[in-house]
């Protein structure tokens, strides 16, 4: 196939992406600002030993922060531009490449990882530094493992919502939606343990979950052994079956592009 | 001359509000965006507050008070000032040019661009909190205290708006295609909804000195709660510091203006 | 005291030197590196209330810099300007009263909404009173036939009719100074010419233009005065009649002949007068001056040496004069001042 193409696509959106490295770090300062705050509070809430949800502090600490590490894949290359190639019909220009558009945008959003990679590493010093205690991951293999596998999830998650373009003009309006029922669902917000019934249900059945509540167990090693294998199993499938989705939509959509005559 | 402004920036909203309207789908997808964003707070008051009896001698209902007051300034914030968030991309495109050659101030065309309909959820779900929160809280207000509080709100309001149209300036001197820098800044506003004491003395600073969303926030609300430790009395000194904001946004929003260089030549 | 004063005007942009791909953007993370490009340099220039004046000159120039310090978008990096007594930059409110600015490449139509609304807009930002607001509406109607695009959408319009609603904001408030940057740019020959006669009846109506353009039909009939420039200079100031009549004299007859014709023995009948064999079997090209050989007597001396069956001739037109002055090949003179390419 087309590797070297990808690779260039992936290549040219790293190199946009560092071009930019002003707002990269200001906005690295900003989140990590807001990580320790956040820990502030729940050094606040769990004060005197107490723990919720099965996490100590220095646990929820590193949950936190794995919250916010998953949170950082596959944004750096923002969807606002997968979603105006829709809206102002340079996707019809993708249309006649002998690429494939979901093949374009994954490697754009690979391209992110590297410049994702150094801002989570910067975070992660001013973190340790700033935040006091936080204990150290139980299973750091299966961990890497499991956060890897959170790029394809987010990315086709991300990359699906965007589609929704080909039927409204207002992406700002899913992009919001989307990443608060994100943060909810995804354990980012709270652990999930935490939710009541209904909404810990619905989180478990959904790919949401696969993103931080996953990687965040098996970090904090309430998710051990089979255990961790099983939520690393389901992250896979999620991967799979939301490509196979991904292509569903998109070939729906196409065929609304010929209607609407881009 | 102040009046004018007033009747443009309406002028601006409608007609944006109008525009919106035209397209009820996109319309109803903002305002339910809108009511799923404010739920992330409800969530985590729900689950996790009502775990704890109080947080540095905060009770439930007061920590509801205070969230509510910065969810209901944060919602005025979103709601009329919106357009701020627009200023990068204008800048990148160039489309700027043409605020600069029109009769209204480029800060105030660029806040007018648009209405944020995200603060509609904000607005509601505080309203809701706010109710809730006062059913348990039996404040008693003088007719003169409840005018005190309503300044206050006011102040909170113009120094929340000061600090997102200063971030947002930033783009004058960052060149970025996405205003990062200001939503970093704009998270950190996060922060006043909780107690300033649970934080270490260096981020109390901070967001009391540097990036005042302490008087946007928790300082106001301790004195509207009737508190009487030091951070209710700082919370009297809003309105001087909504002012002083405001004058240095305006002041380093012109003072990019003169950094301006136009995209192309 | 001149409506447009400017003496000495520079800017100049400070551009990252940065190599291609990842690798050149992460070099320049290290080590930043800056060349100063200067835009505008040391311009001088004077214009009286109600004058028309083409500002042209290869892309890259200067030409929208230079509109962006007049209309006070852009702070000058020195010099100064005053437009109806007013620094620009420093009163901008002011002097967005006096100015009317059309960029042809961007619009400041609202995109979302109506072309109506975004006049109305603009009606009440520079508080033109409605009756006015009525008649000014009238009249640009007439001309631009606004009427149909009122209730369009402006992100549904099309190119020429993006510029004819943009024109239109550009002018509602009745501005005494018009910049437009490029209103040609893009359109069609009906819109073109609506255009062009909008602009004849401005100048006529004593507002003072000011036009850069790349299509030099343009100002043909529109601007009285030409100033050229390159590389951020001035390197002509005169009236256009003047660049026609004193560097636009080449005319080209084309001939063909229904006979087999030696070059030798026509350029023998033309002494000092280049004969180019044309494209075509027994076609020819002589280019003379206007002024020197009249166009009967070029035709009575190639009918001496055979049958002509065809006929043309190329009219010179000021924009083979503006090219030759970009590719270097002219240097324009105005008298009686003398602005000179070289000092």
């Amino acid at each position: 196939m087309n590797a070297r193409a990808y690779l260039r696509i992936a290549r040219n959106s790293a190199s946009t992406i560092a071009s930019y490295r002003a707002s990269f770090v200001m906005g690295s300062l900003g989140v990590l600002c807001q990580l320790v705050a956040l820990a502030a509070l729940w050094s606040a809430l769990l004060s005197r030993g107490v723990s919720l949800a099965g996490f100590s502090l220095a646990q929820m600490k590193g949950y936190l922060f794995i919250g916010f590490a998953t949170g950082v894949l596959a944004t750096a290359h923002r969807e606002s531009r997968f979603a105006s190639r829709i809206t102002d019909g340079t996707v019809a220009l993708d249309l006649v490449k002998p690429l494939q558009y979901r093949g374009m945008r994954f490697a754009e959003t690979l391209g992110g990882f590297a410049p994702e990679l150094v801002m989570i590493g910067l975070v992660l010093g001013g973190y340790l530094l700033l935040a006091g205690p936080v204990a150290a991951p139980a299973q750091l293999g299966l961990l890497v493992l499991s956060v890897l596998l959170v790029l394809p999830i987010k990315f086709l998650i991300i990359y699906t919502s965007t589609l929704a373009c080909f039927w409204t003009s207002s992406y700002h309006g899913i992009a919001w939606a989307r990443s608060a029922v994100t943060a909810i669902l995804s354990g980012a917000l709270v652990p999930l343990a935490l939710l009541p019934g209904p909404l810990r249900a619905v989180a478990h059945w959904t790919p949401f979950s696969s993103i931080t509540s996953t990687p965040g167990l098996i970090y904090a090693g309430q998710a051990r052994g089979a255990h961790a294998l099983v939520l690393i199993a389901t992250q896979l499938a999620w991967a799979v079956l939301l490509w196979v989705f991904a292509g569903w939509v998109w070939r729906r959509a196409v065929r609304r592009l010929a209607v609407v005559g881009g | 001359m102040s009046m004018r402004y007033l009747t443009l920036y309406r002028r601006c909203l409608g007609a944006h509000l109008r525009a919106v309207l035209e397209y009820q789908a996109d319309f109803c997808i903002l305002v339910v965006a809108g009511i799923v964003t404010q739920c992330l707070g409800l969530v985590f008051l729900g689950t996790v507050f009502t775990r704890i009896p109080s947080l540095h001698g905060w009770r439930l209902p007061e920590l509801v008070l205070l969230y509510a007051l910065v969810g209901l300034t944060q919602a005025a914030v979103t709601l009329f000032s919106d357009g701020i968030w627009f200023l990068n991309h204008a800048l990148h495109t160039g489309e700027f040019d043409y605020r600069l050659v029109r009769p209204y101030p480029p800060v105030l065309q660029m806040m007018s661009t648009q209405i944020g309909f995200s603060g509609v959820g904000d607005l509601l779900a505080s309203l809701a909190l706010l109710v809730w929160a006062l059913l348990h809280l039996h404040l008693h207000l003088s007719p003169l205290r409840a005018a005190a509080c309503l300044v206050l709100a006011a102040s909170a309001v113009v120094t929340r708006i000061a600090i997102v149209v200063a971030a947002n300036a930033s783009a004058f001197w960052i060149g970025s295609p996405s205003p990062t820098f200001a939503t970093a800044v704009h998270s950190i506003g996060e922060l006043s909804r909780y107690p300033l004491s649970i934080y270490g003395l260096g981020l109390r600073l901070f967001i009391t000195v540097v990036l005042p969303f302490g008087f946007a926030g928790f300082l106001p609300a301790s004195w509207i709660l009737g508190r009487t430790d030091g951070y209710a009395r700082l919370g009297l000194l809003s309105p001087a510091v909504a002012l002083l904001t405001a004058g240095l946004a305006y002041a380093l929003f012109q003072r990019g203006l003169r950094r301006y260089e136009s995209a192309g030549h | 005291m001149a409506l447009v004063e400017v003496r000495g005007l520079t800017k100049t942009f400070r551009r990252a030197d940065k190599a291609d791909g990842l690798s050149g953007s992460l070099r320049h993370l290290v080590e930043r590196r800056f060349t100063t490009v200067t835009a505008v340099d040391a311009l001088d220039l004077t214009i009286e209330a109600g004058e028309s004046v083409a500002y042209v000159g290869p892309n890259g120039a200067g030409k929208s810099t230079t509109i962006k310090m007049l209309t006070g978008i852009v702070e000058p990096t020195s010099g100064t300007v005053r437009v109806g007594g007013l620094v620009p930059h420093r009163q901008r409110m002011a002097n967005a009263r006096q100015i009317g600015v059309l960029f042809g490449q961007r619009t400041q139509l609202w995109w979302d909404l109506q072309v109506g609304e975004s006049l109305r807009l603009i009606r009440d930002m520079y508080s033109v009173p409605e009756p006015v607001y009525r008649a000014r509406l009238e009249r640009l109607d007439a001309v631009l036939g606004l009427a149909e695009l009122l209730p369009v959408v402006a992100r549904r319009l099309s190119l020429g009719q993006r510029m004819r609603a943009d024109l239109a904001c550009a002018l509602l408030h009745g501005p005494s100074v018009v910049y437009l940057d490029e209103p040609t740019i893009g359109l069609d020959i009906a819109v073109k010419d609506r255009v062009r006669l909008l602009l004849r009846e401005l100048a006529t109506e004593g507002v003072t233009l000011m036009l850069t353009t790349h299509d030099l039909a343009d100002i043909e009939d529109t601007c009285e005065r030409i100033v050229v420039i390159d590389r951020g200079r001035a390197i002509f100031d005169g009236t256009v009649r003047q660049v026609k009549d004193r560097y636009a004299r080449q005319r080209t007859m084309h001939l063909q002949f229904d006979a087999d014709v030696d070059l030798a023995g026509l350029q023998a009948r033309f002494p000092g007068v280049p004969v180019r064999p044309g494209d075509g079997a027994r076609t020819f090209s002589i280019s003379f001056d206007k002024n020197a050989l009249a166009a009967g007597a070029v035709l009575a001396r190639a009918v001496a040496v055979a049958g002509v069956l065809d006929v043309r001739i190329d009219e010179p037109g000021i924009d083979d004069v503006i090219r030759k002055v970009y590719a270097g090949e002219l240097t324009l003179q105005a008298e009686p001042e003398v602005l000179a390419g070289e000092r």
